[in-house]
């Protein structure tokens, strides 16, 4: 029996709607005129970093030995060792042929995110203004607390970031070197930045600048999702690009909304909404574990109908495996991060993964 | 729970707020000690602090509810008073749950059978996510279904079959032959309508030992959500038409005074038909405020989060029930019992809303340490409901009600 059904089979109780007058009922989403945000020719993804840390068990062993998934992030003595970061290059290519370069994210190990950038040439991008602007997607330890590595080189970029900020966030942005307390009582380096912010700060939330969202160019939207996150963070902000006679494609830090919960929104608030593809974390099998919910996601993203869908990250490898499997069009990645100086040990053969190194053009 | 008639004494209703201020005040201390993620324990990781308190929320019922107090006394006597009877039975209900979670769970079954009950045999296991962090919360996650099982099984019994067929045997046969039949029948719910989950929080998934969740295409979902939701709408009505209409319509169907097999067969199908109903409401109101849900949606779109959310719901209502119960003396106690019914059900569930915006409001962020918002992964309202509705019953129970009712 599909759920339909069973809900129409309840429904026949003639009693659950009589208490609701549920039938009756519009939401204000539904009513609200689409949005226009223009197109773009196409879009490109440098992944600079996907493996924000190397060893799973390490990081989980630190947030059990610290209090679990709820606890405040700067509580917890991280292991620096462990660190990597997110960070992807996102190339706009206008209707009229003119390439725009964002960056998404600024990692989390100083010493990692470093390297990445001087491998993909990040730092003249940054000091030249090629890179125009930066979006934090959320103010995880692993897309944030590198910040220094990018203010170095342009502290006066402008930056989008959730408007969901705690106190020891914006004290990291103007500046601040901040430790956390081990099991001994002393004091660890958890991250520091000493080159404050100095340029445009627009705090993202889920009004937008108009319609709910920010439309830095045409065809690219930033939509802000004040939802809870673990480790004490709240809301993400997520790019939307609408690439002509594609489609929608969303880019993302860890999809903490939810994959289909975007593409929801998009369907329900965009003008000529048509599903195209993804890119980024999505926040699946975190620490490769299962859960029936994760295959309600596979069977989601096909009734969706994502065409092209580049994971990395957070989504977990046996998410992307067992996707792949089920027939969902996963972009696969290669082994050019095996060059790389440190690898995750999670990574498989398979090449599921979009990983370090990859890029993909929707 | 209690079903004993009014005294008809004067209530004072000022001391009932008092004792119910006192309560939460004891819940938010034991919350900041065991469960609060940047204080002293920070079990809330969230499952293994959630398998600990509804591990001593089945401690109480079992010892209330299904052993009828036994082997302590029925009420407290000259000699053994109300204070020295519910300490006693607190601290036995405390080493049952570290006996039943630590060692039945962890040390014998998941030891000697079902390896997914103890993080041990899961780690041993070997394979993909096989560490303490992830092994602790799987095993914690199938105890807490066994738990909610055993929770339904037991409270309907309770108000069901109560000492049927056994009213005529002694406490201690009583006592046993009600702990055999609420666990027989618990292991067959949880075998229906969790089993399937645990099965498959593994990968590979463990799919010769259970079946792929048979709910999935009607419920938009594989998650065990979906039996969790349905069985904590089926508890509100057992709660409310026990503790809110003082045991009606069922005490019709006693016999001198005691349940009959009909009785219990209807509460059964009565509780479950109307825990749909309510399950269904709420699944109406929330694709009222958040669009409907559809498969593989996160957050407010996952159907997963809305059947564990209806739960969730009818856990505050239950909580304000006992409250209105025990603290503000099942007001209002007006000569009709189906207008005063009425109203007590429409108060519970008002109360269950205050405590909802309480849960998702800034003052939980400052009293529980919460991240403000809703559908956080790895928080459910559970938790803190039912630690509240322990220390209820443990005055209320054990305590015989002590200070605020004295003998």
């Amino acid at each position: 029996m599909k759920r339909r059904t069973f809900l129409k089979s309840l429904a026949a109780t003639g009693v659950a709607t009589s208490l609701t007058g549920a039938g009756a009922l519009t939401r204000e989403a539904r009513a609200r005129k689409k949005i226009n945000f223009g197109e773009v020719k196409s879009v490109r993804v440098d992944v600079l970093s996907e493996t924000s840390w190397f060893d799973n068990d390490n990081l989980k062993k630190h947030m059990l030995d610290y209090g679990g998934a709820m606890t405040n992030q700067y509580n917890i003595p991280w292991d620096w060792d462990n660190a990597g970061g997110y960070m992807a290059l996102l190339t706009v290519t206008t209707l009229e042929g003119k390439e725009r370069k964002i960056l998404l994210d600024s990692g989390w190990n100083n010493d990692w995110v470093d390297y990445i950038y001087e491998k993909n040439n990040i730092p003249a991008m940054l000091k030249s203004g090629e890179i125009e602007f930066m979006v934090i997607s959320h103010w995880h330890l692993d897309h944030y607390w590198g910040i220094e590595s990018t203010l170095k080189h342009k502290p006066d970029i402008t930056m989008y970031a959730p408007k969901t900020y705690y106190p020891e966030d914006m004290a990291l942005l103007k500046g601040a070197h901040l430790t956390a307390k081990n099991k001994e009582g002393e004091d660890v380096h958890v991250c520091k930045n000493d080159v404050p912010h100095t340029g445009k700060l627009i705090l993202c939330d889920p009004d937008g600048e108009k319609d709910g969202i920010y439309n830095p160019m045409p065809g690219v939207a930033i939509r802000n999702f004040d939802v809870p996150i673990l480790l004490r963070v709240r809301g993400e902000n997520v790019f939307y690009f609408n690439v002509k006679d594609k489609g929608i494609v969303t880019v993302t830090g860890c999809c903490h909304p939810g994959l289909l919960s975007l593409f929801s929104y998009a369907r329900k608030n965009f003008e000529g909404y048509k599903p195209y593809g993804c890119y980024g974390g999505l926040h699946i099998t975190l620490f490769e574990t299962w859960d029936p919910k994760f295959d309600d996601i596979i069977k989601g993203v096909k009734a969706f109908k994502i065409q092209k869908l580049a994971c990395n990250h957070c989504t977990g490898w046996i998410w992307a495996e067992k996707a792949a499997a089920a027939g969902i069009p996963v972009v696969k990645g290669t082994d050019k991060y095996k060059s790389y100086k440190r690898q995750s040990t999670v990574a498989t053969a398979s090449n599921a993964f979009l990983t370090n190194g990859d890029h993909v053009i929707f | 729970m209690n079903t004993t008639a009014q005294t008809g004494q004067k209530f004072n209703y000022f001391f009932g707020l008092i004792n119910l201020v006192a309560v939460f005040c004891i819940v938010w201390l034991l919350w900041y000690v065991f469960m609060n993620p940047n204080t002293v324990m920070k079990l809330y990781t969230p499952m293994y602090g959630f398998s600990l308190v509804v591990g001593f929320l089945a401690a109480i019922v079992l010892l209330n509810n299904v052993a009828g107090g036994y082997p302590f006394p029925e009420v407290s006597t000259q000699r053994f008073g109300p204070v020295q009877r519910g300490i006693a039975m607190t601290v036995v209900a405390v080493l049952l749950m570290l006996f039943l979670v630590y060692i039945f769970f962890w040390g014998f079954i998941g030891k000697f059978g079902i390896a997914y009950f103890s993080p041990q045999s899961i780690i041993a296991s070997g394979g993909q996510g096989a560490e303490i962090f992830n092994a602790r919360e799987n095993a914690s996650t199938a105890i807490v279904y066994y738990f909610t099982a055993f929770l339904l099984v037991a409270l309907f019994w309770s108000t069901g079959f109560d000492r049927w067929p056994w009213q005529n045997d002694d406490r201690g046969v009583t006592a046993w032959s009600r702990l055999f039949a609420v666990t027989f029948f618990s292991s067959i719910i949880y075998i229906l309508l969790f089993h399937p989950h645990v099965c498959y929080l593994f990968y590979p998934a463990q799919d010769k030992a259970g079946v792929e969740s048979w709910w999935a295409d009607f419920a938009g979902t594989g998650s065990a959500f979906f039996g969790l939701g349905l069985v904590l709408c089926v508890l509100f009505w057992i709660v409310a038409s026990d503790l809110l209409w003082d045991g009606y319509p069922w005490k019709y169907l006693e016999k001198e005074g005691e349940s009959t097999w009909a009785k219990g067969v209807v509460v059964f199908i009565v509780t479950f038909v109307l825990g749909v109903i309510v399950l269904f409401v709420l699944m109406q109101i929330m694709n009222y405020f958040w669009d409907e849900a559809f498969m593989g949606g996160q957050y407010t779109d996952g159907p997963d989060f809305r059947f564990i959310h209806a739960g969730e719901i009818c856990g505050f209502f239950i909580l304000a029930a006992f409250i209105l119960k025990h603290y503000f003396n099942n007001f209002p106690n007006l000569n009709s019992l189906w207008v005063g019914a009425a109203i007590r059900t429409i108060l519970a569930m008002a109360g269950g809303m205050l405590f909802y915006w309480f849960y998702y409001s800034p003052l939980a962020t400052f009293f529980l340490a919460k991240v403000p918002g809703v559908a956080q992964p790895g928080d459910t309202s559970l938790v803190w409901t039912i630690l509240f509705l322990s220390v209820i019953m443990v005055q209320t129970d054990f305590f015989e009600g002590w200070p605020l009712k004295k003998r």
